[in-house]
């Protein structure tokens, strides 16, 4: 058979190998349909560096959200702040306070009954269910059905819940009465004012 | 290897959370209203025991509620959204593999767990109990179906103490057990399909198990035979670990008393605005589209029921409630007639697109919202609020019985002598 003198391979013809916008070869790709729109971007902003020889720089996602960075002394020409290496923590009363996040309440005091162990009317108790009421320990109860802040005392089977004021009387609790331990009391906020 | 769920679900979960904050409720029947004291969203064992269904009106009840001094709660959402946080944060100590599924229920992943699960499941419950007070039962299962249902057994019989693991039921009394299961019951089979079933004669989850795969395909669909599957012990439904992106922001209510003039409903459709636009801030989206609707009470004698509603797409996405609240009272304006007392309302949200995408090459920053948005520096803390939003309050739900939000207001923390 004869071969044909048409059509086929022309040196020479068709676009010039490493013109396109890369200036070099390229190849196809899969890429997975989230990350067309990213990588398109970064493809636009290389080809524009490549055409200005100018680096771009992609915007911030969010200008509004940068946070300023956590190294914030003033640099003095020749002296660094000598306390930038001890950059630390700011202290949180949060971690002071609680120690079991999902357990911890706050609730409020209301009365004297428990002045001596400085619970002044109007305070803040920090309240930890977690915990374990043992004898001593300041506790929110529930006694028949009321609540209650005072010292949960265990002498055996007795169990007295103390007022720490003397114009109080302490209460006793019987067989007939019903008490839950309802939270152990960790802290009190008490507002100087 | 075997795949193993938990279906971790508070019982009552609303009820329990009043009862956390006052004991004086533990034995009584207790049920909570849904927003606006509309319906039974919630109710105790007690309640349940008087015959008090799921959804009831509560005018209906009123009668048996005071007969039987059942104690009635408005819905505190601040409350129970702090209490499900606690509850499923002392859940998710308990496997690396946790889908929060509601605001009261959860699944784990226990597949590769080298522990004895019953007593493991049982410390997490008693966990629960004792952090916050919540008490939860706990399904165990090969798949999520039958997690699902497990947990049934457990909340239905005492004597599994809460938590019961339906693997460990021979095959014979596992179908026993199918047998009393209603359809309806079966996680997955909703109200249509069951009623498909029922007419077939199939009303129990055995039946539905002996069916054929193909007329279930045909009749229900592929996520039926997936139930199926999963009734017989292949797992066919992962745990969703991530949650899928939202679709749409609805923030609709129905208004404490019927509202007449324009402005009036404006400042309802504003605030209700304002809770939607505080949700895209939150989730860093912006949206194209919005609409508006205004409805007149379906069940009122006097007037006509209509629903009005109105949209509107954005060529560039919005997300500050500068640009959003405004396109509320306009639209409002297309939609507003004078003559009807309107009941509910409400905006939605949608095509929701991430807050920063750029669509317009002159969607130009507002700067404005920027400011603005420093001045309240917490979207959700609304320092600085539209005027729209100033009006008579009359739309505001009811909210008559709510208890304090203990959890999350200073002003209303528990009380104790």
């Amino acid at each position: 058979m004869q071969q044909s003198t048409h059509g086929g391979v022309r040196s020479g013809a068709g676009r010039k190998k490493n013109s396109g916008s890369f200036k070099e070869e390229t190849k196809v790709l899969r890429v997975p349909l989230s990350l067309v729109e990213p990588v398109k971007t970064s493809l636009k902003v290389y080809q524009s560096q490549l055409k200005t020889g100018v680096e771009v720089l992609l915007p911030q996602n969010s200008p509004e959200d940068v946070t300023i960075p956590i190294f914030t002394s003033h640099v003095q020409a020749g002296f660094p702040s000598p306390a930038d290496d001890y950059l630390e923590d700011k202290l949180d009363l949060n971690k002071y306070l609680i120690q079991h996040k999902e357990a911890t309440f706050f609730v409020r005091a209301q009365g004297d009954s428990m002045l001596g162990a400085g619970i002044h009317s109007g305070d803040i108790l920090v309240v930890d269910k977690s915990l374990k009421a043992i004898s001593g320990k300041i506790v929110i109860a529930v006694v028949d059905g009321d609540f209650t802040v005072k010292r949960l005392h265990k002498y055996g089977e007795r169990i007295t819940l103390k007022a720490e004021n003397d114009a109080f009387d302490d209460i006793k609790i019987g067989s007939d009465n019903e008490l839950i331990i309802w939270g152990v009391v960790t802290s009190v906020i008490h507002r100087c004012d | 290897m075997t795949n193993k769920f938990a279906l971790i679900d508070c019982n009552n979960f609303y009820a329990s959370c009043e009862r956390a904050f006052n004991p004086k409720l533990e034995g009584v029947p207790v049920v909570v209203l849904s927003n606006n004291d509309g319906c039974i969203i919630a109710r105790s064992n007690e309640a349940k025991a008087l015959g008090i269904a799921m959804g009831e009106p509560y005018f209906k009840i009123r009668e048996l509620v005071r007969a039987n001094s059942v104690i009635v709660c408005s819905s505190n959402y601040a409350l129970y959204g702090d209490m499900s946080n606690r509850v499923m944060r002392i859940i998710r100590r308990y496997s690396p593999e946790q889908e929060v599924y509601s605001i009261d229920e959860s699944f784990l992943g226990l597949s590769q767990m080298p522990f004895d699960l019953i007593p493991y499941m049982h410390s997490l419950k008693d966990q629960v109990k004792n952090w916050t007070g919540i008490p939860v039962c706990v399904g165990i299962g090969r798949t999520k179906v039958l997690a699902k249902l497990a947990n049934k057994i457990a909340k239905k019989y005492a004597k599994f103490n809460g938590v019961f693991d339906i693997d460990q039921l021979p095959k014979a009394r596992f179908n026993n057990l199918l047998k009393t299961i209603d359809m309806g019951d079966v996680w997955g089979i909703g109200g249509k399909s069951k009623h498909k079933l029922n007419q077939l004669g199939i009303d129990n989850a055995l039946a539905f198990c002996q069916m054929d795969k193909s007329l279930i395909q045909n009749m229900l669909g592929v996520s039926a035979v997936r139930i199926q599957k999963e009734l017989f012990g292949h797992s066919c439904l992962a745990l969703e670990l991530l949650r899928p992106a939202k679709k749409q922001i609805v923030s609709s209510r129905s208004f404490g008393h019927p509202l007449v003039s324009f402005d009036e409903v404006n400042q309802a459709l504003t605030c209700l605005a304002r809770k939607a636009v505080n949700k895209l801030v939150v989730d860093n989206l912006g949206c194209l589209s919005m609409s508006v609707f205004i409805r007149t009470n379906p069940f009122s004698k006097k007037q006509a029921y209509v629903n009005f509603s109105k949209s509107t797409t954005f060529v560039n996405p919005l997300h500050s409630d500068r640009a959003l609240l405004p396109i509320v009272s306009q639209l409002l304006r297309q939609i507003y007639q004078a003559q009807y007392q309107f009941y509910k309302g409400g905006i939605v949200l949608t095509q929701l697109v991430p807050r920063d995408a750029q669509y317009d090459l002159f969607g130009a920053k507002d700067r404005a919202a920027l400011i603005v948005g420093k001045a309240s520096h917490k979207p959700l803390l609304n320092s600085v609020i539209s005027a729209n939003e100033i009006g008579n309050d009359r739309w505001l739900p009811n909210a008559e019985r709510r208890s304090p939000r203990y959890t999350t207001q200073w002003q209303e923390l528990l009380v104790i002598e």
